[in-house]
């Protein structure tokens, strides 16, 4: 169940990343669905979770401080829709501010600020496959946009360009 | 970099010209000419986007010489890729580790399993 709420998703393909984990379904959903399981592995690497409040049901919320090497903090929130273990959840992620109101990351102000996150457990006998999709929700054009154009950044082929300019980068001072 | 100039360096990088002009001067400075080359574009066209890429900061244009050689400029580049390998990598990154909790969570759990055995064990 999503809920009453109205949602406009973005009428674009969504950025869907997938994987297979050698644990059966039942274990793959605790661990994205409990509080101190979700703390040892979301986020980029060399990130941590430092604070993390949750309700996990559909109208609650995750709410989450990340702290990064360089220790910046960045707060974000997750508005859970739909919890239908262990097959479905859907959440609204989006950049937050420590109280839980809804902000824009400094560094991206044109990025939707709602994006709708569907992730799909599948069991195929011991392991299970998640499927995951990000699609912009409530956006506007310019936030589409900027998403749909960002998603050459977010798998990794970027027709290979960025990699060169990446070792590029790494040499220049 | 302030959100703006990182804006314009954004907009400059979505295009693919754009990205393979700059991956050509990755390999060092050139002109016009030269880029223009794999592109089966014009000069003018070529021209159009170098403007883009100057204006977003990405590149500059030597104005002390005749045929005026374009370069990277690699600080903004630097601060744009800084943001777009993190974020780029948020799920990719996430799904890894989520593979190696998992991975320790099942060992865990064997071995809580194992333990109650040896106790019944004579």
């Amino acid at each position: 169940m999503t809920g009453t709420r109205k949602l406009d998703l973005a009428k674009i393909e969504p950025f869907k990343i997938s994987r297979t984990f050698d644990a059966p379904r039942e274990l793959v959903w605790r661990a994205w669905t409990e509080k101190d399981h979700i703390a040892k592995w979301f986020g980029p690497k060399g990130v941590t979770l430092v604070q993390c409040t949750l309700d996990m049901r559909p109208g609650g919320s995750l709410l989450s401080c990340m702290r990064s090497p360089d220790g910046g903090e960045m707060w974000g929130k997750w508005q859970i829709l739909e919890v239908a273990g262990p097959e479905r959840l859907v959440f609204i992620n989006s950049f937050s501010n420590a109280k839980g109101e809804l902000t824009r990351h400094p560094m991206a102000p044109v990025w939707p600020l709602e994006t709708l996150t569907t992730i799909r457990f599948a069991a195929q006998g011991a392991r299970t496959t998640v499927d995951l999709e990000w699609i912009p929700v409530n956006a506007t054009a310019a936030e589409i946009a900027e998403f749909d154009a960002g998603k050459w950044h977010m798998t990794k082929g970027w027709d290979g360009t960025f990699d060169q300019l990446t070792d590029y980068l790494a040499t220049a001072r | 970099m302030n959100d703006a100039q990182l804006n314009l360096t954004f907009a400059a990088l979505a295009d693919p010209t754009r990205r393979a002009i700059l991956a050509r001067l990755a390999r060092g400075e050139t002109t016009v000419t030269e880029l223009a080359k794999p592109f089966a574009m014009s000069m003018p066209a070529v021209t159009k986007h170098l403007k883009v890429l100057e204006g977003a900061g990405l590149i500059s244009r030597s104005r002390d010489k005749q045929w005026r050689p374009s370069q990277l400029a690699p600080a903004p580049l630097k601060a744009a890729a800084a943001w777009i390998d993190d974020y780029r990598r948020f799920w990719d990154d996430s799904m890894d580790r989520l593979g190696e909790y998992l991975k320790d969570l099942q060992q865990e759990l064997q071995t809580d399993l194992d333990q109650p055995k040896k106790k019944d064990d004579p």
